[in-house]
C-alpha cells in the first residue's frame, strides 16, 4: 500500500466531491447579493407625479424596493402580488417604492393606469440607482431593514407569499 | 410495441454486460481463455443489443410514435427530417442512450482486435469497461428511460430545443463529444487492466497510446465543432467562454494530451509508468466529472438545457470510480515499477516532462476555476463568478509554454547532448520566429502578449517542418531520390511520427487563429434604415431590406445586407431572426463571411415592424477561418497517426511482448 498515493489522491478527490455535492443546494442561476448585509445605498429620485422621495428619510422603517420596466414579462407576473402585499404591510409601516428600470415615464404611466398601482414609482433617469444596486436586470426586489441594511435581494419575480414571511420575521423584530 | 422492444433490448444488454464483467475480470485473475471468451462474447452481444435499441429508438423518432415518451417529449411532427432524427441526442435520456450505445461498440471493437492479444491484459480491460457499461446501461433501464410507455398517447409534441434546431454542426458537435467522452472508458479499462495484471510491456503501451488517441481525436473535433457552433449560431461572435461545460470538455482532453506524450516515454524508456496511468485514471474520471457538471444543474451554463435530475447518480458513480481507481493505484503502481534513469535536463526526455507538467498544471488551474465558485459559496454562502480573465492570465502563458515547448522538444535529440549541437538545431526556429513577428508587426499587430505568441508558433512551425521535412532530404540526398518520393517514402515508413507532427501544425494553427482572433477583434452597433449604407473599417454595409421566410416550425425575419470589401463585392449577408412557434422564443442567427485573413460578422440585433430600420452588429476578427483549418488538420494528424499498422508490424509488436 503506497499511502503518499492514497492520501494525496483523498486530499483532492474528498473535497471535490464535497463541493460537487454541496453545489446541488445551490441555484447556478442566481445573482451574486454582495450586497445583502450591507448599508443600502442611498437614493433621492422624483415620484412619476413629481414628488422628490429619498431613502434617507425613510430610515427606520422596513422598505420593499422593486425594480421595474413596462417592458419586462415576469414584472407584470409579479405586480398582482406586490401590490397585494404592499396593501396588506403599507398599515403595518412597510414602505413600497418601484424603481423604473431603462424604461420611459409616459409607458409607465400607462402601464399602471391598465394594471393598477398601490405605490409610488421613481425615475431613475440617470441609471444611478440601479448601478449603485447592481441591477443586472429586471425584476429585481431589494428589502431593507429597520437599520437601513439590505435584507434580502429577490431576483426574478418575487411572490405575495414570500415576502410576507420575510416582512412578518423583520416586523416581529 | 416498440416500448417493450426497445425495453428488452436494454434489458439483454445489461444482463450480458454484468455478466462479461464478472467473466472479464475472472479470466484476467485466472488466466482462463475461457472466462476471457465469454467477456469477448458477452461484449458483442451487448453491442448488438444496444444497436437495436438505439434502431428501434430512430425509428420511433421518425415514424412520430407518440407513444413512446422520449419521442413525446422531444418529437413533433412540424419538425425536418434532419431534426427529428437528431433529436436523438437532444435531450437527456436519448444522449444517455446513445452514450451506452457508443460504449457498447467501442467494447466490442476492444474486445475483437484484442482477440489473441495482450493475455495478461485485454480479458481485465474488457471487463473493467463493461461494468462502466453495466453503470450506463443501468440508467437507461431506469431513471433515464427513453422507453416509457405512454399512458395518454399525444397527437404531437413540442420538437428539439430551438437552439439546437438552429444550425447543422448540432448534429456533428454532440456525437462527436460522446465518442470522444465515452471512448476514454476504454483506455480507463486498460489503464485499470495494467495495474491489475501488475506490470506494462512495450507493446501493452503502444496499445494504450492507439486507443486513446481515437476517442482523443473526436474530444479534439468534439470540442472544436462546439466552438464553431457557439460562433455560427449564439451570435455573440465568439467560439470559446471559459463555460463551465466548455472546460469539461477541455480538462480530459488536457490530460488524454500529456498521456499520449508520456505514452513514448513509457514505451521508449520504459519510464513514466505509474504517472502515465495516473492520467489515463484521471482523463476517464474528467470525462465523468464533465458529464456530471453538464447534466447536474450545478453549473450555470448556455448547455443548461441539458439540466436533469440525474446529478447525484453520477456524483456518486464518480466517487465511487474515483475511490477504486484511488485503492488501485496505491496498492498496484508500485509493481509497475519505472525503469526510467535520471535524464539531462536539456534533452527531448526532459521536455516530455516539462510538456507534462504544463498539461498537469492546465488541468489544475481550469479545475480549480470552475469549481472555485461552488468552493467558494460552500464556505462564505456568497455567490460569485470566475470569469474570462483568471482563465486568460493562467492559460495564456501555459499555452504559449506549451507551443515553445512543441519547438524546443522534437529539435534535441533523445539522452544526454552536447549543448553547442542542441543550440545549432535551434537556428533556424528562431530565425522563423522573427520572422514571423515582422510578418505580424507589418500587418499591424501590436502587444507584448500576442507578438510573443506569433514568436513562440512560427519557432514551433519551423521545427515541425524540419522535422516532417528533414528524413526525405537525407534520401534525396544519399539516393538521389525525387522529392515525393522520397517524402511518401520516409511518411509511410513513419506513419506515427508523420501523424504527431501533423497534429502540431493544426495546433500551430490555431494557436496562430486564437492569438489574432482575440487580440485585434473589433465591434460596433449601426443603425440602419432600408438603402442606407455605412462604412466600418474597408467594409462598406447596405441594408436593402428584409425578407420573411415561413417554416413548419420557424419563421425568420431576414435582414439583407449587400457588403463590399475595399471596393470589391462580397454578395449579400444575411442576418436573422428566427421565431419558433412551438417554443415561443426567437433567437438569431448571426450571418459570417470568412476571408483568409480575417471574418465578417453580422448580428441582427433589432428590427422594427415594417422592416425600414435595422440594428445590426458588425464584428471583424482576424483568422479565425484557420481555427478550423487547424481542427481539420488535427484530425488528419490523428487519423495518419492511429491507422492500424500493416499486418507485420502486429507480428513483431506480439513477438515484443511475449520476448
Amino acid at each position: 500500500m503506497n499511502w503518499k498515493v492514497m492520501s494525496v489522491g483523498l486530499l483532492f478527490c474528498v473535497p471535490l466531491i464535497f463541493v460537487l455535492a454541496k453545489g446541488f443546494n445551490y441555484d447556478p442561476r442566481a445573482l451574486p447579493e454582495e450586497l445583502t448585509g450591507d448599508p443600502a445605498p442611498n437614493f433621492a429620485l422624483e415620484t412619476l407625479d413629481g414628488y422628490p422621495v429619498s431613502l434617507e428619510e425613510l430610515k427606520g422603517s422596513v422598505v420593499v424596493v422593486n425594480f421595474w420596466a413596462t417592458w419586462c414579462v415576469p414584472c407584470l407576473q409579479e405586480h398582482k402580488e406586490l401590490i397585494s402585499a404592499a396593501e396588506e404591510f403599507k398599515p403595518k409601516g412597510v414602505a413600497f417604492l418601484g424603481i423604473l428600470y431603462g424604461d420611459t415615464k409616459a409607458k409607465a404611466d400607462g402601464y399602471l393606469k391598465k394594471h393598477g398601482s398601490a405605490y409610488p414609482t421613481l425615475l431613475d433617469d440617470a441609471q444611478r440607482t440601479n448601478i449603485d444596486y447592481g441591477v443586472a436586470g429586471v425584476p429585481e426586489t431589494f428589502v431593507i431593514g429597520r437599520d437601513g441594511t439590505i435584507v434580502k435581494k429577490y431576483t426574478g419575480p418575487v411572490t405575495k407569499m414570500e415576502l410576507e414571511v420575510l416582512l412578518n420575521g423583520l416586523l416581529a423584530k | 410495441m416498440i416500448s417493450i422492444l426497445g425495453r428488452s433490448m436494454v434489458l439483454i444488454a445489461l444482463a450480458v454486460s454484468v455478466l462479461g464483467a464478472f467473466a472479464g475480470i475472472a479470466g484476467g485473475m485466472k488466466r482462463s481463455e475461457q472466462a476471457w471468451k465469454w467477456s469477448r462474447i458477452a461484449a458483442y452481444v451487448a453491442a448488438f443489443a444496444m444497436t437495436a435499441a438505439i434502431g428501434l429508438m430512430e425509428y420511433a423518432l421518425i415514424t412520430h410514435d407518440f407513444s413512446v415518451s422520449y419521442v413525446a417529449k422531444v418529437g413533433s411532427t412540424t419538425t425536418p427530417l434532419w431534426v427529428t432524427i437528431v433529436s436523438l441526442w437532444s435531450s437527456l435520456e436519448g444522449s444517455i442512450l446513445l452514450w451506452a450505445f457508443v460504449l457498447s461498440g467501442y467494447i466490442a471493437a476492444f474486445a475483437y482486435m484484442t482477440k489473441g492479444k495482450y493475455v495478461e491484459h485485454s480479458s481485465y480491460a474488457i471487463g473493467t469497461s463493461l461494468s462502466i457499461a453495466v453503470f450506463f446501461t443501468f440508467l437507461v433501464a431506469g431513471v433515464a428511460d427513453p422507453f416509457v410507455a405512454m399512458e395518454t398517447v399525444p397527437t404531437d409534441g413540442p420538437g428539439p430545443n430551438p437552439l439546437l434546431q438552429n444550425h447543422i454542426l448540432m448534429v456533428i458537435h454532440p456525437p462527436a463529444l460522446y465518442l470522444g467522452y465515452v471512448g476514454m472508458a476504454v483506455p480507463f479499462g486498460m489503464g485499470v487492466a495494467s495495474l491489475l495484471a501488475g506490470k506494462i510491456g512495450a507493446a501493452w503501451s503502444v496499445a494504450l497510446r492507439r486507443w486513446i488517441l481515437l476517442p482523443w481525436g473526436f474530444l479534439t473535433i468534439g470540442i472544436i465543432l462546439g466552438g464553431w457552433w457557439s460562433y455560427e449560431v449564439l451570435g455573440w461572435g465568439g467560439y470559446w467562454a471559459w463555460d463551465p461545460v466548455e472546460n469539461a470538455s477541455f480538462l480530459p482532453w488536457l490530460t488524454a494530451t500529456a498521456f499520449i506524450h508520456s505514452a513514448l516515454i513509457m514505451e521508449r524508456k520504459d519510464g513514466l509508468k505509474g504517472w502515465g496511468i495516473v492520467l489515463l485514471l484521471v482523463t476517464f474520471l474528467l470525462t465523468l466529472l464533465g458529464t456530471f457538471m453538464t447534466r447536474s444543474g450545478v453549473f450555470n451554463s448556455v448547455h443548461s438545457f441539458t439540466q436533469t435530475p440525474i446529478g447525484p447518480i453520477f456524483l456518486a458513480f464518480l466517487g465511487f470510480c474515483s475511490f477504486v481507481s484511488l485503492v488501485l493505484l496505491s496498492t498496484r503502481m508500485d509493481v509497475l515499477g519505472s525503469k526510467q534513469k535520471p535524464v539531462a535536463i536539456v534533452s527531448r526526455d526532459s521536455m516530455f516532462l516539462l510538456n507534462n507538467l504544463l498539461f498537469a498544471a492546465f488541468t489544475f488551474t481550469v479545475l480549480i476555476g470552475t469549481v472555485y465558485p461552488l468552493i467558494h459559496e460552500a464556505m462564505t454562502e456568497k455567490k460569485l463568478s470566475i470569469g474570462e480573465p483568471y482563465f486568460n492570465e493562467l492559460g495564456i502563458p501555459i499555452s504559449i509554454a506549451i507551443v515553445f515547448l512543441m519547438g524546443v522538444g522534437p529539435a534535441l535529440p533523445w539522452g544526454s547532448i552536447d549543448k553547442k549541437d542542441a543550440f545549432k538545431r535551434l537556428v533556424i526556429p528562431i530565425g522563423g520566429a522573427v520572422a514571423v513577428v515582422i510578418l505580424a508587426l507589418v500587418c499591424g499587430a501590436t502587444g507584448f502578449t500576442p507578438l510573443l505568441s506569433f514568436a513562440v508558433c512560427g519557432f514551433a512551425l519551423m521545427t515541425t517542418l524540419r522535422e516532417l521535412l528533414e528524413p526525405a532530404a537525407v534520401r534525396v540526398k544519399r539516393k538521389s531520390e525525387g522529392w515525393g518520393t522520397a517524402l511518401w517514402t520516409t511518411w509511410q515508413k513513419t506513419r506515427r511520427r508523420t501523424g504527431g507532427y501533423v497534429v502540431h501544425i493544426g495546433v500551430i494553427m490555431i494557436a496562430v487563429a486564437v492569438t489574432g482572433s482575440g487580440a485585434f477583434k473589433d465591434l460596433s452597433e449601426v443603425t440602419l434604415k432600408e438603402g442606407q449604407s455605412v462604412e466600418i473599417q474597408e467594409y462598406r454595409l447596405t441594408y436593402t431590406g428584409k425578407e420573411t421566410v415561413t417554416e413548419s416550425h420557424r419563421a425568420s425575419e431576414i435582414a439583407k445586407v449587400t457588403v463590399s470589401r475595399s471596393g470589391r463585392d462580397i454578395g449579400i449577408l444575411e442576418p436573422k431572426l428566427n421565431n419558433y412557434f412551438r417554443m415561443g422564443t426567437v433567437i438569431g442567427t448571426p450571418a459570417v463571411h470568412n476571408f483568409l485573413d480575417e471574418d465578417l460578422y453580422l448580428n441582427l440585433v433589432n428590427m422594427n415592424e415594417d422592416g425600414s430600420i435595422v440594428g445590426l452588429q458588425v464584428i471583424t476578427q482576424p483568422l479565425v477561418l484557420w481555427l478550423w483549418v487547424g481542427g481539420g488538420v488535427m484530425m488528419l494528424g490523428t487519423l495518419i497517426s492511429a491507422w492500424p499498422a500493416r499486418r507485420r508490424k502486429k507480428v513483431s509488436a506480439e513477438v515484443k511482448e511475449t520476448a
